[in-house]
């Protein structure tokens, strides 16, 4: 359950769907993209990276611009899903 | 998504963020049809930003920005600086030099706190009333390209929009700027990630323990208390109308590639400051209470970067506007003014090309040449002095922070910023002298806007019915002086017009003078700050209370229709 609690401010439209992506054939599973993470999004599972959930992705594009494999495959989640604030 | 929209359009912008807004306001004003396309559902929802706009975007930006009367949320007069010593022993040494002197300050300010979603509204909001369409909730997933030209937009569902210019407003991710192939990727040395907290705090409060000062805080990496490493990382604290941002931004890599745990790191800086630092402790801990906490990647010191620097920002069809073409220089606080200079030159050429019915490359080069010899996106882009700041870190030379700290943050600023801000200054009056009149309404209208958006007194702030009568003897001096100022300006404008043209040669030798003979006047402006400070409080409290009861059309707001 995404709560207020822990993002207070924040609030999640829709339910975006897969808008990032790692490719397993590129990634090297260096762990660069869940040390930056803030959302908890990845998890390594036999040595490469995959999305746990994109739950709480403020859509910050870390992971893209970590990723020195270019694995992460980033785009916008569709139709202004994804988070919403007020206080930026 | 909306279905009415036309096939094509002479203009289409990507993004309603500061730059995107204003470049569509610009191309719809002079008659160009100009569509708008921004992901978010509500305008500036995913711009996450911690806001101090610089007073020069204001002074030299777009003219709807100046002469309208934009949602801000606190004029800033001063910058504080703390540098940490040992936060254990509570040794901390503050460089308050960079204040703006009593009795004109606050509301003639250094640049205006304001939260994203509110000003990009409004700005979205005027670019309307000037004939733009704005669509939201709607994601530019490609970009139609043909003979190596870009000819207009791929929306999410598939569906195309030719456009004769592109206009790229997307923020710093740029991925559509990578898609065209104008720009690599930025490699994560040069970007930072913010983590912004957003607190409430009642108004009083914050004027007690802020006043209109924004915080900075500079520590070396074993106090933990602000991120050391990176490009210039930082700490600041912005006080709004009532709430402040807290904003810490970290590297995500650093020169030699290693990948911070920035989940660890974030938490220790945020602990650290609210826990050991005095004055957050004591003053801001028991009166504050988060509302928001956010975060978002920004690139920084693109500029210090040759490589990056010599990208281009346009290609036949497209122009990069704001930080969509690396113009971000967040670490001085600046990358807002870049989108909105860009914006407006990118605006002008897009019409140039257009009328010319020549949107090539070769065209459109002459926006990179202009933005490239536009002085202040020009300084913002490459002054040296943060990227000195960062070396000062990581040898530990605490004469050396102090220096660039003061440098950048403090009255030494002046010394390098004098020139191009000359510049501009010089080429804004050419174009109509009159501005320097603007400017002084302009400093009125927005205290007294930000005072009356913060009080119960509602009723002064809407339209108002002015009659004979209703203003007082001072208001009337000050319509005067400004119609005579105006009068006199324009009557002299051929001399000015010369004058200024005089001045170039001399605006290129500020800099050096001005950091010459810092030693000088830095000394006696501050003697000056503290006797202003005791001395001028009467005067400064007149001139507010004659500011927030002034009717709003005495600074020249306009009456608004709503749309
Ligand atoms: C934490 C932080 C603190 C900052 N502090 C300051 C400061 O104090 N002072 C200052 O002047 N600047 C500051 N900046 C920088 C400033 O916010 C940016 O330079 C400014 O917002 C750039 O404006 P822009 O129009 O180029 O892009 P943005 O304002 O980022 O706007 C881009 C817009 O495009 C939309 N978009 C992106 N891709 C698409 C797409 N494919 N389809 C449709 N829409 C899309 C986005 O939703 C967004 O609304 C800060 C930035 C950050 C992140
Ligand atoms: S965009 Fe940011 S929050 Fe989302 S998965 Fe990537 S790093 Fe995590
Ligand atoms: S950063 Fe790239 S290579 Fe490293 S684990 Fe993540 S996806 Fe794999």
């Amino acid at each position: 359950m995404r709560t207020t609690d822990t993002f207070p401010g924040v609030r999640w439209v829709g339910e975006p769907e897969l808008f990032i992506r790692i490719d397993p054939k590129k990634c090297t599973g260096c762990g660069g993209c869940l040390k930056v993470c803030l959302a908890g999004c990845f998890e390594i599972v036999e040595k490469t990276a995959r999305v746990r959930s994109l739950e709480w992705c403020m859509e910050c594009s870390a992971c893209w611009y970590v990723c020195p494999q270019d694995a992460v495959e980033f785009s916008w989640p569709k139709g202004g899903s994804g988070f919403h604030t007020r206080f930026g | 998504m909306d279905c009415t929209l036309r096939e094509s359009y002479d203009v289409v912008v990507v993004g309603a963020g500061f730059g995107g807004t204003a470049a569509a306001h610009h191309t719809a004003r002079h008659g160009l049809s100009t569509l708008v396309i921004e992901r978010a559902e509500n305008i500036g929802e995913k711009i996450i930003s911690g806001l101090t706009i610089p007073i020069y975007g204001f002074l030299f930006g777009p003219g709807f920005i100046r002469d309208g009367t934009p949602p801000i949320e606190r004029p800033v007069d001063g910058i504080i600086n703390y540098i940490v010593t040992d936060i254990d022993r509570e040794e901390i040494v503050i460089d308050d030099t960079l204040r703006f002197p009593k009795p004109f300050a606050p509301i003639f300010s250094f640049g205006y706190n304001a939260y994203c979603a509110d000003f990009c509204q409004w700005q979205a909001d005027e670019a309307v009333r000037v004939g733009a369409e704005v669509v939201t909730k709607t994601v530019v997933s490609d970009l139609i390209i043909e003979g190596g030209s870009v000819r207009g937009v791929v929306l999410e569902d598939g569906r195309n929009i030719a456009a004769k210019i592109v206009i790229n407003a997307e923020g710093s991710q740029g991925l559509l700027s990578v898609k065209a192939g104008i720009r690599k990727k930025y490699p994560p040395r040069v970007i930072s990630l913010a983590d912004t907290y957003d607190y409430t705090m009642k108004k009083g409060d914050v004027d007690r323990i802020f006043g209109h000062s924004i915080r900075f805080l500079w520590a070396w990496d074993e106090q933990n208390m602000a991120p050391p490493l990176g490009y210039g990382n930082g700490l600041m604290v912005w006080p709004y109308g009532e709430s402040l941002h807290f904003m810490q931004d970290q590297c995500l890599a650093m020169d030699d590639g290693t990948v911070q745990n920035l989940k660890k790191r974030f938490e220790t800086y945020h602990k650290n400051v609210v826990e050991k630092l005095p004055w957050w402790r004591d003053d801001v801990e028991a009166k504050a209470e988060l509302r928001a906490h956010t975060w978002q990647c920004f690139e920084i010191f693109v500029g210090l970067d040759d490589e990056l620097r010599a990208m281009p920002l346009s290609t036949g069809g497209m122009l990069l506007v704001g930080d969509a073409g690396g113009l971000e220089s967040t670490e001085l606080c600046d990358g807002v003014p870049a989108a909105w200079f860009s914006a407006e030159i990118a605006g002008r050429v897009a019409r140039e090309a257009i009328e010319a019915g020549d949107v090539s490359e070769d065209f459109l080069s002459r926006y990179d040449r202009e933005i490239r010899n536009h002085p202040i996106i020009a300084w913002s882009i490459t002054a040296p002095h943060r990227y000195l700041l960062r070396n000062a870190q990581q040898d530990h030379d605490l004469g050396s922070l102090r220096k660039y700290v003061h440098a950048g943050w403090g009255f030494g600023a002046l010394a390098h910023t004098v020139s191009p801000l000359f510049r501009v200054f010089l080429s804004a009056i050419r174009q109509d002298p009159r501005v320097l009149t603007s400017w002084v309404r302009m400093f009125f209208r927005n205290y007294r806007h930000w005072h009356h958006s913060y009080s119960d007194d509602v009723s002064s702030c809407g339209d108002e019915v002015i009659r004979p009568g209703d203003r007082s003897v001072g208001e009337y001096i000050f319509i005067f002086l400004m119609w005579w100022s105006d009068l006199v300006l324009t009557v002299f404008w051929p001399v000015l017009w010369t004058m200024s043209y005089l001045f170039v040669p001399f605006a290129f030798l500020m800099k050096a003078i001005a950091g010459f003979m810092v030693w000088l006047y830095e000394p006696l402006y501050v003697r000056l700050l503290g006797r202003l400070d005791t001395s001028a409080v009467g005067m400064t409290e007149a001139l507010i209370r004659f500011t927030v009861k002034a009717r709003a059309a005495t600074f020249g707001a306009k009456k608004r229709r709503e749309p």
